[in-house]
């Protein structure tokens, strides 16, 4: 059905198309010059889909010939689509004939064929997002008011707007500015002057995407990944207007129409939309296109000087307290049906309507939906939180989860400053920072106390217990990829980090999760995907492609690393870590020495003596720099025995370390109070006394096979 | 016994990049070896030397450098004047009369000046931006397109606004992208993904890799180079292979060496020395660190550096 | 192949008897190992384990040591050819050059001129360290001597550059104490001038035609049992210079070729040709790329200010960033009302920040406390540029010395300005912006 109307719709644009060359043949002879204005591609779609260039009427009704075979009639979604394209190669055909004899067949407001300079001129904005994409409205709106109305919501989003038939009409009546220079481009009002916007994505395709003319693979599939087009057809549809359109989706650009009878929804292709006033919603959605957001809209300014700003008690005109009354702040992953992008909506009292320096409830929940969204990204945006609502002038924030407390100060306040700001705020923000994983955001806020009570305890906190389970249950074994990280490079140059579940960066500021959602947001940044599928030796950890990574990672620095030895290519270490581990022999263990401890290790050496020798990216077997958190997991310095080989730390670490290390010894090898039993520097600072403390506790290290 | 020779043979090498049109070109890079080392392979093309002129004429510039241009009152004459230069290989202008901060001369104005400067000269054309990174990014793509047809390496774009320039100066007008990172080899490796991901070809592109004046943090700069050097031949890199110009007299003309007047520091001696010196020895450490170009202002560095690269070729 | 600490260890006699000054013997192996101690410095090795070792670990390339007293400098003893894979360690030194060919004027001319160039940079002195005195081919032994001693009155440590053993025994008559280098052993004279120099107790200067000729001399003093060399690797010209001075430094360090394991002297008085400028590009270049000791023509202030910053930049290890001294450093002209400014110890910081600050023109006191000479965000991140350092370090050291009390802080630690208002109660705190280059339209609103 749809398949028939697109043929007829072909068959009929193809029959006009021989009789007008035909006619021009018959009139100006086969050798007659053909061509457009102000270009260097000839007759640019067909130029670029064959690789073929038109000059002449002969050569014209040759291509003619060409644009036959385009035109299978199998029952096809496929040969309904190549007849659009054929159809809008005769659209080609045709509007170049009005350029005959250097005719100027458009005037003002339209445009029609537009010049090669153009195109260079705006294909920089279009590669920089600056114009997020590209409008064709084709018809008459239902009623003028509404097709200006659309126009202009798709302006103020700067996307560039074209336009084709009857809304050119009523865009004029309404007295709407049109022009280049505002981004409303009228091309024409016959429905063949669509070909004119076809032309400026298929140039943009030869000049931007080096695309090679006639190779229409790649064309293709540069106007479908490149080009954010797209098309409002506007009711009644015809067939020719359902033919060019079948053309377009072949491009990669969708149709959205408010056409109702006789067509059929193509998912993600043809589109029905009943209501007008949704088409640029339903249109950016199909099309993906994201507007960044460059202002955000509050009273009182946005901005990184104001983040260490604090709101004292008698500056301030409400609080909310996390520790005395039920708050809290989530991140919540939807579906994307689920999200109605920049929803802001307030539950509860507005601050005006709170008692001046009182203390109330506050609970946001930020729901985002997107392709590429991960629960396992909840967190790391959560945790930016602190720092958006910081840098409102005169808004003050501390503490995260169920434990943050914000301050509104009185000024901001005045200014005009409400809890919906917070929304946007957190809106603008999440959308801009994190593009690449956010397609949509909505923003609720509870200020209501039941309400807060109810999102506090039945929603946030099964949430966070959740993460929390997620995170203790993610093992190195769990998880098919690892992470990179060289952000230190630039101190300690052939230093890679790999980053596993179990075992955090050695600054102790990048986890597994951190790393995998900064190689998402930055694709080609300091983290990168290392795959673990050939493994050489599990116990070491060590893996083929850790290897090749880390050598790639290093320029070649280093060759061969392994995640849970110390002894053998342990990781090298760059000179941000929190802790180092080196092997004390006299009593077959490791001494950990951590940065902020100043005295003498058992070792002989201070901190700072071990930090010379492990630091900047060398390996130095016997000797490691890791974090602190990494001490009481499963995999430390495995290959040697784990945990167990721990015979001294400094007296503050230990006890920082001691309920989680305590922890992991009990599993593991059902050691109680582990921590008892290891040395620091109130017991010794030399290996003579430290194997005499280890023996009377009768510490499992002593009776180890020997490390070296 | 003799001394057992073991030259250092690399499978890769530095990308050939070719500016300017016509019968006036010069290329950058081509080499397979750490640079100057011609026992590992003899070279194919040696190191370059820009002229810097300022759309701010002889503002502010030394008194070697007036003497110079002695009777060049036009951008046009003082650009004639530094592509007659002996030793130069290229003219690059700065623009740096459009930073914001400072006089921040219109876009059309600086057009202007470029028009000039190219119409005045047919030798191989460099120009730089104003540093300032929302003007450079409405400001470049001007220029690439004023240029169109010259090849010129527009300098630079930056992370911040690799899109705009980029794509304006490598897709839509044809001209070579100055990529500028700042003293990271994982940084200018990155600009140089994402610029090919825009879709410029690798090849159309040379590093600006960051640049210091001697004593001023310059170790970061030798450590980036060798290292960009290191990875691009050893390790044949091709994301890191782009050959690397350095904008020495930007730096070099702005430290208190060369800016203290002999009066404020008359132990020091003459200011128009140890401007020369300043930008001599910092250009010398920047090529044997790897640098492929250098841009200088004296005319007495030029005719200097000329003589080193000369006698190291 | 270098041994590691845990390799070397083993190897000890795991006593701990703290008598080669380590408290134990896995903190003696790890310098060892680093280079930093020879292993002859344990008493209780065993022979055999000695004779292993010592081969092993010693270093690729000799640590020669010269001059006495201030003048004393350690040349050599690299382990790397490029600073990003450890550190460079031992500095290049400059020398000037004399020689008896030049007049009385031209060599008085030359002595005031040496100690001109004197002067403090970020802790380091900086000033010419060595003097070169050049036997010129018609010289005799007392003209030669009387040149020595004049230069020796500098109180420089000073290179002799003679290839007469008895001219050159005798100026080290006068000088041998101050432990000078002897600088003209060559194929045909080595024998004697080694004798000479083992004499006198100094280090002897080698050089040879090519690299060739070079290898084998050192191969045959080193036969002699003279390993107290330096390489004059100084070739016919400036291509050949450069290509001596490179692969005799990378002989030694990549190809663990042991007799180009010293030291090099690179005499540009005799490739730069008395082109003053070529010359100041030379010494930057050797500097670079593998000169222990640059013979120049001259060392004015126009040269030496770029070529001392580029040797302190080139030798910095690359984990110990430069710091700079804390304290009020008053700009443009400040006096105690002026603004004050602060930022990190770093000294890459301190020069980009208080370069754009005097280009701004406005007085100011810019107060640098100690923040481990880290960079902004990075000492804020460690805790040692915090609201507590600041705020102590401004009551302690500016509160009596400067009246103003408006403080910037850098825009990247704007979150410390609540905690700073609270720690220095009359203060306002002003954040700053994030970069450096927008310090001077930052003031210029300020001001406005």
């Amino acid at each position: 059905m749809l398949i028939d109307r697109i043929f007829n719709g072909n068959d009929a644009v193809y029959g006009l198309t021989v009789q007008a060359v035909d006619g021009a043949i018959a009139q100006h002879g086969a050798d007659k010059a053909v061509g457009f204005p102000h270009t260097a591609y000839c007759l640019p779609c067909y130029y670029a889909v064959t690789g073929v260039k038109v000059k002449t009427l002969g050569e014209m009704k040759e291509a003619l010939g060409v644009v036959k075979t385009l035109m299978t009639r199998e029952q096809q979604l496929d040969d309904a689509l190549m007849s659009g394209v054929a159809t809008a190669l005769c659209a080609e055909f045709i509007e170049a004939l009005k350029y005959l004899d250097g005719a100027e067949p458009y005037s003002e407001p339209c445009y029609g064929h537009l010049a090669d300079s153009i195109i260079r001129e705006m294909g920089v904005p279009l590669v920089t997002g600056d114009i997020p994409g590209v409008a064709v409205i084709l018809g008459s709106a239902p009623t003028a008011k509404e097709g200006v109305d659309l126009i202009k919501s798709y302006q103020a989003q700067g996307i560039l707007v074209t336009l084709v038939g009857g809304i050119i009409d009523q865009a004029q009546e309404l007295g709407l500015k049109m022009g280049y220079n505002v981004r409303i481009v009228p091309l024409g009002k016959e429905v063949t002057s669509v070909i004119h916007v076809v032309s400026v994505a298929l140039r943009a395709a030869l000049i931007f995407g080096n695309v090679t003319p006639g190779d229409a693979a790649s064309l293709l599939t540069y106007t479908k990944d490149r080009v954010p087009a797209f098309v409002n057809a506007f009711k009644p549809v015809d067939d020719v207007i359902l033919a060019a359109g079948a053309g377009a989706i072949k491009l990669g650009f969708p149709v959205i129409t408010n056409e109702d009878e006789n067509v059929e929804e193509v998912p993600g292709a043809l589109i029905g939309c009943a209501n007008v006033a949704d088409f640029n919603k339903v249109s950016l959605e199909a099309r993906n296109i994201k507007i960044k957001i460059t202002k955000i809209d509050i009273p009182v300014a946005f901005a990184s000087a104001f983040e260490g700003e604090i709101i004292r008690r008698k500056d301030m005109q409400v609080e909310f307290d996390g520790s005395r009354v039920d708050c809290a702040e989530l991140v919540q992953t939807r579906e994307m049906s689920e999200v109605e992008d920049h929803k802001i909506t307030v539950v509860g009292p507005e601050v005006d309507e709170m008692e001046f320096g009182s203390k109330n409830s506050i609970a946001y929940v930020v729901e985002v939906a997107g392709k590429k969204m991960q629960p396992d990204f909840e967190p790391v945006i959560e945790r930016k939180f602190h720092n958006y609502i910081n840098c409102i002038e005169g808004v003050y924030h501390t503490g995260q989860r169920d434990m943050q407390r914000i301050r509104i100060g009185i000024e901001a306040f005045n200014a005009g400053f409400r809890i919906k700001h917070i929304g946007e705020v957190l809106y603008s923000q999440v959308k801009n920072e994190f593009d690449a994983v956010v397609d949509k955001c909505q923003v609720t806020i509870y200020t209501d106390p039941a309400e807060c009570t109810r999102i506090r305890h039945e929603v946030a906190i099964p949430v966070f217990d959740k993460r929390d389970e997620r995170l203790d249950s993610l093992t190195d074994e769990s998880v098919d990829v690892y992470y990179s990280c060289i952000l230190c490079q630039a101190f300690s140059p052939s230093h890679v980090c790999v980053v596993t579940p179990e075992r955090l960066g050695l600054c102790g500021a990048v986890s597994w999760l951190d790393a995998k959602a900064t190689n998402q947001l930055d694709p080609a940044g300091p983290c990168q995907v290392i795959t673990k599928e050939r493994p050489i030796d599990e116990n070491l950890g060590s893996y083929e492609d850790v290897d090749e990574a880390v050598q790639k990672f290093s320029q070649g620095a280093l060759e061969h690393v392994t995640l849970y030895s110390i002894m053998q290519d342990p990781m090298t270490s760059c000179g941000c870590f929190e802790c180092i581990c080196g092997i004390e022999p006299f009593s077959n263990g490791v001494v950990i020495a951590n940065r902020e401890y100043a005295g003498m290790t058992p070792l002989g050496m201070t901190f700072p003596e071990m930090a010379s020798m492990t630091g900047g990216g060398v390996q130095t077997p016997g000797f490691m720099g890791h974090g602190k958190h990494f001490i009481s997991s499963k995999k430390f310095m495995k290959a040697e025995g784990g945990i167990e080989r721990i015979v001294w730390m400094p007296k503050e670490l230990k006890e920082t370390v001691a309920e989680r290390l305590n922890k992991t010894a009990k599993e593991l090898y059902g050691i109680d109070n582990f921590t008892d039993m290891v040395g620091d520097e109130s017991i010794a600072t030399d290996p003579e006394a430290l194997v005499e403390f280890l023996t009377e506790k009768g510490h499992p290290a002593l009776s180890m096979d020997p490390m070296m | 016994m003799p001394f057992n020779q073991k030259p250092q043979k690399f499978n890769a090498k530095i990308n050939d990049v070719t500016i300017g049109s016509g019968d006036k070109t010069v290329t950058f890079g081509g080499d397979c070896t750490f640079p100057f080392y011609s026992f590992d392979a003899e070279s194919e093309n040696s190191p370059k030397i820009g002229v810097e002129i300022s759309d701010m004429g002889l503002e502010g510039v030394s008194e070697g450098i007036k003497a110079y241009y002695e009777g060049a009152t036009t951008m046009g004459e003082i650009a004639q004047k530094a592509a007659a230069m002996e030793g130069a290989d290229f003219v690059a202008l700065i623009l740096e009369g459009g930073d914001p901060n400072g006089v921040n001369k219109s876009i059309d104005e600086l057009i202007e000046v470029v028009k000039e400067v190219a119409a005045a000269v047919d030798c191989p054309l460099v120009v730089e931006g104003c540093k300032n990174v929302e003007k450079d990014a409405e400001l470049l793509p001007k220029v690439a397109e004023a240029l169109q047809g010259r090849n010129a390496l527009i300098l630079s774009e930056k992370e911040e606004n690799y899109k705009a320039i980029g794509a304006a100066a490598g897709l839509a007008y044809n001209q070579i992208v100055g990529a500028e990172s700042a003293v990271d080899i994982n940084l200018a490796k990155q600009l140089n993904v994402v610029t090919t991901q825009l879709g410029v070809d690798a090849k159309k592109i040379v590093m600006n890799i960051g640049s210091a004046a001697a004593g001023y943090g310059y170790e970061y700069v030798v450590s980036t180079m060798d290292r960009i050097k290191g990875a691009a031949l050893g390790q044949n890199d091709n994301m890191l292979q782009m050959p690397i110009i350095t904008p020495v007299s930007a730096e070099t003309w702005n430290v208190k060496e060369a800016t203290a007047s002999e009066k404020d520091m008359p132990e020091w001696g003459p200011q128009d020395e140890r401007g020369i010196d300043m930008e001599v020895e910092t250009a010398a450490a920047d090529l044997a660190a790897g640098s492929d170009a250098v841009i200088l202002r004296h005319p007495e560095s030029v005719k200097t550096i000329s003589k080193l690269i000369k006698a190291l070729a | 192949m270098a041994l590691n600490g845990i390799q070397i260890f083993k190897l000890t006699p795991k006593k701990n008897c703290k008598e080669c000054g380590c408290p134990t013997c896995m903190a003696f192996s790890m310098k060892v190992a680093q280079g930093a101690l020879k292993i002859e410095q344990c008493p209780h090795m065993s022979e055999e384990a000695l004779a292993s070792l010592s081969e092993a670990t010693a270093p690729p390339m000799k640590t020669i040591k010269i001059g006495t007293g201030d003048g004393e400098f350690s040349l050599g003893g690299e382990t790397v050819l490029f600073r990003h894979e450890k550190t460079f360690v031992s500095k290049t030194r400059y020398a000037v050059a004399l020689c008896t060919d030049m007049s009385d004027e031209e060599v008085e001319a030359k002595l005031a001129e040496i100690p001109h160039v004197d002067y403090d940079r970020i802790g380091e002195r900086m000033h010419v360290e060595l003097v070169y005195v050049n036997c010129g081919e018609n010289a005799d032994a007392a003209k030669f001597t009387a040149l020595v001693e004049k230069a020796k009155g500098l109180g420089r440590t000073l290179i002799l550059g003679c290839t007469d053993p008895e001219i050159a025994k005798a100026a080290l008559e006068v000088c041998k104490d101050g432990k000078p280098v002897l600088n003209g052993a060559n194929a045909s004279n080595y024998e004697a001038m080694s004798q000479v120099a083992t004499d006198a107790g100094v280090v002897l200067g080698v050089s040879g035609k090519d690299l060739d000729e070079l290898y084998d001399t050192t191969a045959a003093l080193e036969k002699l049992g003279n390993k107290n060399l330096v390489l004059d690797t100084t070739g016919a010209d400036i291509k050949e210079t450069f290509a001596n001075t490179v692969q005799v430094r990378r002989a030694a360090l990549k190809n663990q070729d042991r007799t180009f394991g010293y030291p090099s002297i690179v005499n540009l008085v005799k490739i730069a040709k008395g082109d003053k400028h070529l010359q100041a590009a030379l010494a930057s270049m050797f500097t670079m790329k593998y000169g222990s000791i640059v013979v120049m023509e001259q060392l004015t202030y126009a040269e030496a200010l770029p070529l001392f910053g580029l040797r302190q930049n080139v030798f910095t290890d690359p984990q110990k960033p430069m710091k700079v001294e804390p304290g009020i450093y008053p700009l443009n002209g400040a006096d105690e009302n002026s603004l004050v400014v602060t930022t990190v110890d770093f000294a890459l910081t301190y020069f980009v920040v208080s370069g754009e600050l005097e280009r701004s023109g406005v007085p100011l006191n810019l107060v640098i406390n100690d923040a481990g000479g880290l960079s902004v965000l990075t000492s804020w991140a460690a805790g040692k540029f915090s609201g507590n350092s600041i705020s102590e370090y401004i009551k302690e050291n500016v509160e009596p010395k400067v009246k103003c009390r408006r403080l910037v802080i850098p825009g990247k630690v704007a979150v410390l300005k609540g905690d700073l208002e609270a720690k220095l109660p009359g203060w306002e705190i002003i954040v700053g912006p994030r970069e450096a280059v927008q310090l001077v339209k930052f003031l210029k609103d300020l001001d406005a």
